[in-house]
């Protein structure tokens, strides 16, 4: 019977082994549960009260001594997979033959209730203990790898157990500028996603991951990337599989890499992959610039990110008075929305002044229907934190519209039933983060609209 | 009598008497304070704009919504038929269910055959989102929809149903989503409420109740506007003199107020004032809301008002006014159904003829609402839902009607922060039972709070001695569908 099971052909182990392997990390507990408590019993049974004991302990190394044998026969069959650091395991393998013997002594000589010469007991079980702590050491760091352990202990630690001082992580990127093309884009992908199986422990498939030099010696099956050429990359073909492929990366049913990530990468491999260099001056064209921005999260408007605080009171209720409807945007910072399309009054320029006065707070403004005149603009100029601008229905023209360009944070501009014309191919060059335009009703004629869309790709046009 | 009682001054209770004096005076002005901004409708001018005291009302995040326009569809439309096309139904068709898959008690154990659904199914849009012949005009609005076609309700009846839809509870008397959002945020408009129903005939099984504050203050009810040239009952005024009211309106304001401070803080008293208040000025923006003299004939004609079918005029106009709210500032729109002659959706017999009635009535005005919307830029603030209370059986009722089914339906929420063109959800071979991602009505709930700009666990109100919530202790965004 074993001796069919132990058949390994060249193919490599048969899969009924590889069942009972996988077994092995829920049957290795056992061992180190008995023989933990039977070296307890025979300490607790040196005390009187405890005396009866020494009777049964014999029974809890037996137990430990047949359960260690079902680990290590069980971990034998998991190392054939062989995808284990070899050293590592040799020394796992081995501790772990010790420690089935050094059981078997240690039953042997509890039931026969042996005394030992010069404090021979206390050693062997001292030596049991020791064993199974540094077996099970060995075991974690096959699964988890060697830094597993030690990863967040503090660099006092670290350094006595000759380990270099925590890495100091990369300052999150807040500019597509300072990125850095492999350091920023690709290796986080990397370290989120691949060297949990890739790394100098547990090298699938023979191939490490954790840094450009060893992802480019490439794994078993020769160079993981040819730069310069997709096709031939075995990297980018097994994350551009389908996710039932039995290639695909990450295995074991990971959530697939995410379509940027994935598209990013082939860029990279595409301009030859290189080790370091900003990612701008690479060239990437506006959809690769995009789509990079979504990565890093670039895309959310910064200025969000700012902590604003309160408005002053008098210039909130002087607005209030004056016709405006304002309102809070979030419990835990002071952006403000103004709405006065809600208004009874007029506007006045009064007003309008005294709304520049909350210029930093005021991120959502809404001027719809307010008979609000191109002269006016100019003061709306000044509230340089827009996110959101609602002029629709108001006769302003492109000309008030040239005064707005300031606004660099200016996503979304309403310019429904305006008078607005051809100039906006010109004023909208100046937002840069534009996102979305309403223009229909509007004296834009389907021409220019047309320009636009080529002109903005990135630009959501509602213009019918 | 006893109820007047109410209003009159009474001894102080012992809480109260505690109350008082653990604070001292201190206490008595906070409470002051309190009632003016709780109880108030207008937010702009109680708000604390700069302070981060408990009297914040507004968004926890940054909202996405800043209105939700809720499209009702009263009775439970079938999600076979509609939304979630199922092949084998049309394979089956006529044979026995129960030999098929385990079939649950109906409400009418009247279980028919497998029924297959009389219209077609065809893709529409870049998305490529099946819709059936019922919503050919909906149907060019897929691009812009998130359909969920996971739904589960707790309950297989109506009036629980709507309940429970409407307010996260299946009992009566809990306040409503609305009631809770204008809770939540305020209102932005002083003339209009912040929640207004447009009721297009039919209110649905449950009442008034579905619309109902509950215990939060009276304030924060749905106003219910009949879609008709009286919009509001007893909206014009019977003074002749226009002056005479306004010194009535003072006058008993007055003695209001008097009561008032002879027995304290009362939301009965203090709701009924800043109602007749409103209720003033409404007077002057119901009939300008509800006039579509600026409206263009292209508009109404996308609505569909010059339509042969009088319940597509009514619902055309419900959409229009519906539009004309979010424009006010109205944070919570619902619409109900027309009073089409085949009894809503609720199609327990004739499912063909009563679907298509209803479709027909509300098909080209809701396609109508949404591109009007995104025309005007009001769609990038507007949520639209889309739902029914629950589904229907894949297989008959009798001979030809489906009866109630709480274990799957679809639903679609379409604008702002809304992913357009996603399908979220799948149900079995039948359309029977959801078998992947459900959502139950508190998930939809919180996503629409989240969408709002409201955090559905961080918005409470102190009821019974306990921190109510709308998703009680359920609810999870749904973020799949979001953007
Ligand atoms: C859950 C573990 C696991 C994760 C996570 C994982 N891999 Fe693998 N990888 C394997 C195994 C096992 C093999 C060997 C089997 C094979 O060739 O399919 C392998 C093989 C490979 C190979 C082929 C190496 C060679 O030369 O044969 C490449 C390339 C590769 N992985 C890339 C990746 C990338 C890129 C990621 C991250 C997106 C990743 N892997 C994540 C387990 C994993």
């Amino acid at each position: 019977m074993l001796s069919m099971l132990l058949n390994i052909t060249a193919e490599g182990p048969s899969d009924v082994l590889l069942f009972f392997g996988r077994i092995h990390p829920l049957v290795v507990h056992l061992p180190i549960g008995f023989l933990l408590l039977a070296a307890l019993a025979e300490l607790a049974s040196k005390k009187p009260k405890f005396q009866p004991l020494k009777n049964y302990t014999h029974y809890v190394w037996a137990l430990g001594g047949i359960s260690a044998f079902f680990a290590v026969l069980f971990g034998y069959f998991l190392s054939l997979s062989g995808d284990y650091n070899e050293d590592t395991l040799f020394w796992h393998k081995w501790m772990g033959i010790v420690l089935m013997i050094v059981a078997g002594i240690c039953y042997f000589v509890s039931k026969k209730q042996l005394k030992l010469p010069f404090y021979g007991k206390p050693i062997l079980i001292s030596f049991m203990v020791f064993t199974i702590f540094y077996t099970g050491h060995l075991g974690g760091n096959l699964t988890h790898g060697s830094t597993y352990l030690l990863e967040y202990a503090p660099n006092m630690i670290r350094r006595m157990a000759g380990m270099p001082n925590k890495a100091i992580p990369r300052k999150k990127v807040t500019v597509l500028d300072s990125a850095e093309v492999y350091l920023d884009l690709i290796d986080p992908v990397m370290q989120a996603r691949c060297v949990s199986c890739h790394n100098n422990d547990k090298k699938k498939g023979g191939l490490d991951l954790t840094t450009y030099a060893k992802l480019m010696a490439g794994g078993e099956s020769g160079d993981a990337v040819l730069p310069g050429d997709i096709n031939g990359s075995d990297l980018y073909r097994r994350i551009t599989l389908p996710e039932t492929h039995d290639d695909f990366m990450p295995t074991e049913g990971k959530p697939p890499l995410s379509e940027e990530e994935v598209a990013m990468i082939g860029w990279w491999i595409g301009v030859q992959a290189p080790s370091d260099g900003f990612f701008v001056e690479l060239g990437p064209d506006e959809e690769v610039k995009s789509m990079v921005e979504k990565y890093l999260g670039l895309d959310k408007n910064q200025l969000l990110s700012k902590q604003m605080g309160p408005a002053s009171k008098v210039v909130v209720d002087s607005l209030i008075k004056q016709g405006f409807n304002l309102n809070r945007l979030m419990i835990d910072n002071y952006f403000l929305e103004a709405n006065f399309s809600l208004s009874e009054q007029p506007l006045t320029n009064q007003a309008l002044a005294t709304l520049v006065e909350l210029k930093e707070h005021i991120i959502w403004l809404n001027l719809s229907n307010s008979e609000i005149k191109d002269g006016q603009l100019e003061q709306i100029a000044q509230l340089e934190n827009l996110i959101k601008l609602n002029l629709s229905t108001n006769t302003i023209t492109d000309q008030g519209l040239s005064h707005l360009g300031q606004l660099q944070n200016l996503e979304s501009i309403n310019l429904y039933k305006t008078e607005v014309s051809q100039g906006l191919v010109e004023n909208i060059a100046k937002w840069p983060k534009l996102k979305r335009l309403y223009i229909s009703e509007s004296k834009v004629d389907s021409l220019t609209v047309e320009q636009l869309r080529q002109k903005f790709k990135n630009l959501t046009i509602q213009f019918d | 009598m006893s109820k007047y009682h109410n209003f009159m001054r009474r001894p102080l209770t012992r809480r109260e008497m505690l109350s008082v004096c653990k604070g001292g005076f201190g206490s008595l002005a906070f409470m002051s304070l309190f009632g003016l901004t709780t109880f108030s409708c207008n937010r702009s001018s109680g708000i604390a704009l700069d302070s981060n005291s408990d009297l914040y009302r507004g968004p926890h995040h940054l909202p996405k919504a800043k209105n939700v326009i809720f499209l009702y569809m009263d009775g439970g439309v079938s999600q076979v038929d509609s939304f979630d096309p199922k092949p084998r139904l049309a394979k089956e068709n006529g044979q026995d269910p129960r030999k098929k898959f385990k079939v649950d008690a109906t409400q009418f154990d009247n279980v028919g055959k497998i029924l297959k659904s009389p219209w077609e199914f065809k893709q529409y849009g870049e998305c490529g989102m099946p819709v059936s012949d019922l919503f050919p005009h909906i149907a060019t609005c897929v691009d812009d929809i998130a359909l969920i076609r996971s739904m589960t309700s707790q309950f297989p009846e109506h009036t629980n149903a709507n309940y429970f839809l409407h307010t996260g509870s299946g009992l009566q008397g809990r306040p409503s989503m609305g009631s809770w959002m204008t809770y939540g945020l305020g209102s932005e408009n002083q003339n209009i409420p912040g929640y207004v129903v447009l009721d297009g005939g039919l209110i649905p099984p449950g009442g008034l109740d579905n619309f109902k504050n509950g215990f939060l203050p009276a304030s924060y009810q749905a106003s219910v506007l009949r879609a008709g040239p009286q919009p509001v009952a007893n909206i014009i005024p019977k003074e002749k003199i226009p002056n005479l009211q306004e010194q009535k309106l003072d006058f008993i304001k007055q003695l209001d107020n008097n009561q008032l401070d002879s027995v304290g803080e009362a939301d009965a008293i203090e709701s009924a004032i800043s109602n007749y208040e409103l209720a003033y000025k409404m007077q002057s923006s119901i009939p300008e809301l509800t006039e579509f003299k600026e409206e263009t004939e292209a508009t109404k004609k996308l609505y569909g008002f010059d339509s042969d079918d009088p319940h597509t005029r009514g619902y055309a106009a419900q959409c229009l006014l519906a539009r004309r709210l979010v424009e006010r500032g109205v944070r919570f729109i619902e619409l109900t159904c027309p009073k089409v002659s085949a009894d809503r959706w609720d199609q327990h017999g004739n499912l063909k003829d009563g679907h298509e009635k209803n479709a027909h009535a509300v098909d080209q005005p809701i396609a109508g609402l949404i591109k009007d919307l995104k025309s005007r830029g009001l769609f990038e603030e507007t949520l639209v839902v889309w739902t029914g209370e629950f589904g229907r059986t894949p297989f008959a009722q009798g001979l030809n009607g489906r009866d109630h089914n709480p274990s799957a339906f679809s639903m679609w929420m379409a604008g702002a922060g809304i992913k357009g063109g996603t399908i979220f959800g799948k149900t079995d071979e039948y359309g029977y039972r959801v078998i992947e991602n459900e959502v139950n009505i508190h998930d939809m709930h919180a996503t629409i709070m989240h969408l709002m700009g409201i955090d559905h666990e961080r918005l409470t109100f102190r009821f019974g001695g306990r921190d109510m919530r709308l998703t009680d202790v359920h609810g999870h965004v749904i973020k799949d569908i979001l953007v």
